[in-house]
C-alpha cells in the first residue's frame, strides 16, 4: 500500500566551496517506515542529515514536511530548534548528553528547547511544557515526565540516575527518549548500534519496531549490512553525494547493495588466503611476546576496570578481543602501553618489563588508539609532524636532538605515497583531513616500523569498506611477517575474520573463546558478561 | 581539495590581519578617547612616532625599553607553546634580579675586575634562580596536580615580598640604609653599552639571539617537537611515548630561566641596582606580548617592540601634547584588551574548528 510521504526532499544540494556533499538528491519517507541510508564514509549520508536536522542550511532544493495536523508544508530549518519543533529527531552516533545531569534533567533540558523555541509545543501533554520554566526547574515533573515516556514506549531507565553513570545502551535510550519527549515524529539514527552487543541489538530493534508500529518514521544509519537487511523497510544508497539506488529491502542481496555503494565489485580480505601462507618463523614451543599476569587496573573513576587478567600473545598470530564498549578494553590497552598504572600484576613485552611508555615504546610496541581524534593523531599538527610522532621516528629522524629535515621530508613522502593518504600533501594540518584518511597516518606510523608487538584497538572504527580492508591487510601482513597483533575491537565481525585465537572482555574479565568462534550466539552471551560456568547476579 | 587550500589561506591571512586589525582597532579606540579629553590625536600619534623612532637615540631607548618584554615575553611563548599557563614571568623576572643583585653587591669582589668572567656567572646565577622559582609550581603540578595558573601567580606575590624583604631592612639593602633599594652592583659586573653614551646594551643583542635560537629549537629539534606536541594535544604526544611530566619540569625551568635571564639583564645593564617596583609588571605584560606574536619567538620580537615603543611613544606624547599619563595608561590598556579579545577569538576558533569533521 502507498503510505503517505511525511518527509520529502526535493533535489538537495549542499556545497562546500566548490566541494559538492549532496548532489541533487530526492530523498522520500514515508510515516511508519524505517528508511535505512547506506553508503561509505563521505558518500554525504551525514551531510543529508545534518540538512535535515538543520545543521546545516542546502545550497539548492526544498525540503518539505507533513505536520500534525496533516499539512505538507516547507522546511526551512535555520537550527536544529526548527527541526525538532517541526517533529524530527535525531540520535547522533557521538551522544549529546550532559554527563553530568540526571536523565530526567537531560529530558527536562531537551523540552525547554523546544518550548522557548516554538509557539505551539508540539506536545499534547500539558505537563510537558512545566518541567523546565523560564525561571526554575521543576524536579518532580522531569521524573515523571521521564517516567510517563519510559512507560509508554517500555524504554526502562532510572530518571534520578546520572547519565555519567549509564552505560552505553542505556545513554542511547536515553537519547531516543529526549527525541520523543519532545513528540519527535520522525527520528533519524546515526550508526546506533555500533555501540551496542548483539544482544542489545535485538533489543534495540524490538524498540524500533514499536515506534514504527507507533506512527513514527524512522531513517536508520548504518554500515553493517546485515542489520539494515534485517530491520529496514527501504533502503536507499548514497555514493559520492548522489542518490545512486532506491529500493524495497530484500531486491538486492548484501553483496549488491555493498557493490551500489562503492561502485565496483568489492573483496573482502579472505582470510584463507592470508592466513594459509606458511609461517616459517613460527616456533615450538612458541614465544610469548606479550605476556599479561594477574593484570588488575583501575578505571578513571576508581573501579576495577581489568580484573585479574592472565594472558599472552604469540608471534605471528593475531589475538581478538571482542566485547561490548565500555568493559575495561580501552584500560587494557592503555596499561599495556604504560600509560595507565597497573594497579597489581605484571606486563612483561618479549621478556622486559618497561616502565613508562617511552620504554613499551622502546621496546618495539606499536600502537593505534581507539580515539585518533584526540590520542592518534594531534589536529592541528601537519601530516609530516604527526608522521613523526612515535618517539622511535622521532629519535630515528634526530640527530644531536636536531631533526633532520631531509629525512623528515623523505619519510613522509614516503609514508604518504606508500598507504595513500590524501590529500597527498604533507604540509597541511591533520585537521583537514578525513577520519580514514587520519587513520591512515596513524596505521603508517605505527605500522611503517613493523613493531613486535601492535595494539589496535577499534582501528576501523568509522571507515568505510575499503579503508577497512586496506586496516586489516596490514594486520594480517604483520602477523604473516612473524609479529604479534593484539586486536581489541567492538565489531565481532572483524575480530572473527582476523584472530587467530579469540578472547571476550567483560566487566574487566578475560574469557578465551577461541572454540566459540562459529556460534554467535554463545559468543553474545559472553559478551553480556555470562561466563560458560555463568557466575551470575549480572543481569543487566 | 578545495577545501583544504581554503584552510590554509585563512591562516596565513591570519598572521598578517589579526595584528593589524588589533594595532588598528586600538589606534581608533585611542584616538576617541583623546578627542573626548580634548587631545588632538593626530597630534599625538605624530609626537608617539618620533618619540619612538625619530632618531637613533630615541629609536635606540625604544629597543631597551623594549628588552624585558622581550625576555619575558620569550619566557610565556615557551611556556604557552607547551601548553603550560606560566603566569609567573613577573616573579621569575624578580628573582633573576635579586640573585643578579646577590651576585653583584656580594660576590663580585671574589671576581674583581674581570668582566669576562663576573657577567656571564651572574647572568648564569640568574637564569638558575628563575628556573628554580619556575620548578616550584611545575613540581607542585606533576607530583599534586596544582593547577600553574594558581601557583604561579601566588609566587609573584612571594617574589615580590621576598625582594621587598631583602632590601629593605635585609641583607641586600644599600650600607647608607636610606632607603628601600640595594647597593650598586659591582662596576665589572655591570652588561656592557653598546655604542656610549646611549643606554643600547648587550642585553638587546642576547635577547635576539635567544629568540633566534628558540625559534630553531622550537621547530627543528626533537625537544621543540615533543614540547609542542604536548601543547597541541597531550593525550597523543604521552601515546606516543612523550612524557608530559619532564616536558612540563624543562618547560618551565626554561622559561623561569628566560624571565630570570631578563630581570639579571635589566639590572646589570641599566638600573644596576634592585629597588621597590623594579618590574612595572612586565611579567604580566609579556602575555600580551607572546599572544600578539602567537607564540612564536621570532615574532615575539616584533611584538616586543612595539610594546617598548608604545611605553617611549606615550612618555613623548606626554611631553609635547600634554597628554596627561592616565590617559597614556588608558591607552596602553586598551590595545592590552584587543591583544587579548583577539587571541580569544582565535583560540575559541581553533578549538571548535578542530572538532568538526
Amino acid at each position: 500500500m502507498q503510505k503517505e510521504n511525511i518527509l520529502e526532499l526535493r533535489n538537495i544540494t549542499k556545497t562546500f566551496g566548490d566541494f559538492v556533499a549532496v548532489d541533487s538528491v530526492d530523498f522520500e519517507l514515508q510515516a511508519g517506515e524505517i528508511h535505512a541510508i547506506l553508503g561509505e564514509n563521505g558518500a554525504g549520508k551525514s551531510t543529508l542529515m545534518n540538512l535535515i536536522y538543520g545543521l546545516y542550511q542546502p545550497s539548492d532544493g526544498r525540503i518539505y514536511v507533513t505536520d500534525r495536523e496533516g499539512w505538507r508544508r516547507r522546511l526551512r530549518a535555520k537550527s536544529p530548534r526548527d527541526a525538532i519543533v517541526s517533529g524530527i529527531g535525531m540520535v547522533h552516533q557521538h551522544f549529546m548528553l550532559v554527563e553530568s545531569l540526571t536523565v530526567a534533567e537531560n529530558i527536562a533540558l531537551s523540552l525547554g528547547q523546544v518550548r522557548r523555541g516554538s509557539a505551539g509545543n508540539p506536545s499534547e501533554n500539558g505537563a510537558y511544557k512545566k518541567a523546565l520554566g523560564k525561571f526554575r526547574f521543576k524536579k518532580e515533573d522531569a521524573i515523571h515526565i521521564t517516567e510517563a515516556l519510559s512507560e509508554q514506549f517500555g524504554l526502562t531507565v532510572d530518571p534520578g540516575a546520572l547519565v555519567r553513570t549509564l552505560s552505553v545502551g542505556l545513554k542511547q535510550r536515553v537519547e531516543i527518549l529526549k527525541a520523543l519527549a519532545v513528540d519527535a515524529r520522525i527520528l533519524i539514527l546515526d550508526e546506533p548500534t555500533a555501540v551496542l552487543s548483539p544482544q542489545e541489538v535485538e533489543g534495540f530493534f524490538t524498540i524500533l519496531r514499536k515506534l514504527q508500529a507507533d506512527g513514527r518514521a524512522i531513517i536508520f544509519i548504518s554500515h553493517k549490512m546485515k542489520e539494515v537487511l534485517n530491520i529496514s523497510d527501504r533502503i536507499t544508497v548514497l555514493r559520492r553525494g548522489k542518490k545512486v539506488y532506491l529500493g524495497p529491502t530484500g531486491e538486492l542481496t548484501a553483496r549488491g547493495l555493498a557493490r551500489e555503494m562503492i561502485g565496483e565489485e568489492i573483496n573482502e580480505v579472505e582470510r584463507s588466503v592470508w592466513v594459509g601462507l606458511p609461517n616459517p618463523y613460527e616456533s615450538d614451543p612458541p614465544d610469548s611476546v606479550l605476556q599479561l599476569s594477574n593484570l588488575t587496573v583501575l578505571g578513571s573513576r576508581n573501579e576495577i576496570a581489568v580484573s585479574d587478567i592472565s594472558m599472552a600473545t604469540r608471534r605471528g598470530e593475531i589475538v581478538g578481543i571482542a566485547g561490548v564498549d565500555g568493559n575495561g578494553q580501552r584500560e587494557l590497552a592503555e596499561a599495556i602501553m604504560g600509560l595507565r598504572h597497573s594497579e597489581s600484576g605484571t606486563v612483561n613485552i618479549l621478556g622486559t618489563d618497561p616502565k613508562g611508555t617511552k620504554a613499551v615504546r622502546q621496546r618495539g610496541v606499536g600502537y593505534i588508539p581507539e580515539d585518533r581524534q584526540t590520542t592518534g593523531v594531534i589536529a592541528s599538527f601537519s601530516v609530516t609532524e604527526n608522521l613523526l610522532l612515535n618517539v622511535t621516528h622521532l629519535e630515528n629522524t634526530a640527530r644531536w636532538n636536531v631533526l633532520n629535515q631531509r629525512r623528515k621530508q623523505n619519510t613522509a613522502e614516503q609514508l604518504i605515497a606508500d598507504y595513500d593518504i590524501r590529500p597527498p600533501i604533507g604540509g597541511i594540518p591533520a585537521a583537514a583531513l578525513s577520519g580514514g584518511n587520519q587513520q591512515k597516518i596513524v596505521l603508517a606510523r605505527e605500522i611503517s616500523l613493523h613493531p613486535d608487538l601492535l595494539i589496535a584497538v577499534n582501528p576501523t572504527r568509522g571507515l568505510d569498506v575499503n579503508a577497512a580492508r586496506y586496516v586489516h591487510e596490514n594486520l594480517l601482513a604483520q602477523r604473516n611477517q612473524s609479529k604479534s597483533v593484539l586486536l581489541i575491537s567492538t565489531e565481532l565481525d572483524e575480530v572473527l575474520l582476523l584472530s587467530d585465537r579469540l578472547f571476550v572482555m567483560s566487566r574487566g574479565k578475560l574469557i578465551e573463546a577461541t572454540a566459540q568462534r562459529n556460534d554467535i550466539e554463545a559468543l553474545g552471551l559472553l559478551m553480556t558478561g555470562q561466563t560458560h560456568k555463568d557466575f551470575g547476579g549480572n543481569g543487566c | 581539495m578545495l577545501k583544504v587550500t581554503n584552510l590554509f589561506k585563512r591562516i596565513n591571512v591570519h598572521w598578517v590581519v589579526t595584528p593589524v586589525l588589533i594595532l588598528a582597532s586600538a589606534f581608533v579606540t585611542n584616538a576617541v578617547i583623546m578627542l573626548l579629553c580634548n587631545y588632538n590625536p593626530l597630534e599625538a600619534y605624530q609626537a608617539a612616532v618620533s618619540g619612538a623612532f625619530g632618531n637613533s637615540r630615541k629609536f635606540g631607548e625604544t629597543l631597551v625599553k623594549s628588552t624585558p618584554f622581550l625576555m619575558t615575553g620569550l619566557s610565556v611563548a615557551m611556556a604557552f607553546r607547551c601548553g603550560i599557563w606560566n603566569i609567573g614571568a613577573e616573579g621569575q623576572f624578580l628573582m633573576g634580579a635579586l640573585a643578579a643583585t646577590w651576585f653583584g653587591t656580594k660576590l663580585a669582589p671574589l671576581f674583581p675586575e674581570t668582566p669576562w668572567i663576573a657577567v656571564p656567572i651572574c647572568l648564569g646565577l640568574a637564569m638558575l634562580a628563575g628556573g628554580i622559582w619556575g620548578l616550584i609550581p611545575a613540581i607542585l603540578k606533576v607530583t599534586r596536580g596544582v593547577n600553574e595558573v594558581i601557583s604561579t601567580i601566588m609566587l609573584n606575590y612571594v617574589a615580590l615580598h621576598l625582594v621587598s624583604m631583602m632590601i629593605d631592612g635585609g641583607p641586600l639593602q644599600e650600607t647608607a640604609q636610606r632607603g628601600p633599594q640595594s647597593d650598586r652592583i659591582a662596576e665589572w659586573v655591570f652588561l656592557p653599552r653598546l655604542f656610549p653614551p646611549h643606554r643600547v646594551h648587550l642585553g638587546i643583542v642576547i635577547a635576539v639571539v635567544l629568540a633566534i635560537i628558540l625559534t630553531f629549537i622550537l621547530f627543528r629539534t626533537a625537544f621543540g617537537y615533543q614540547l609542542r606536541a604536548v601543547g597541541e594535544g597531550s593525550a597523543a604526544a604521552e601515546a606516543a611515548g612523550i612524557s608530559i611530566m619532564h616536558n612540563t619540569l624543562r618547560v618551565f625551568f626554561i622559561s623561569g630561566a628566560l624571565a630570570g635571564l631578563g630581570g639579571a639583564i635589566e639590572l646589570t645593564a641599566l638600573t644596576r641596582r634592585l629597588f621597590l617596583n623594579f618590574s612595572p609588571g612586565y611579567g604580566y605584560t609579556a602575555i600580551a606580548v607572546a599572544l600578539l606574536a602567537k607564540l612564536n619567538p621570532l615574532v615575539t620580537v616584533a611584538a616586543a617592540l612595539l610594546f617598548g615603543a608604545l611605553s617611549t611613544g606615550s612618555y613623548s606624547m606626554q611631553r609635547t601634547v600634554g597628554i596627561s599619563d592616565k590617559v597614556t595608561f588608558v591607552m596602553q590598556a586598551t590595545i592590552l584588551l584587543f591583544v587579548i579579545g583577539y587571541s580569544s577569538v582565535q583560540l575559541f576558533r581553533k578549538r571548535t574548528s578542530s572538532h568538526s569533521e
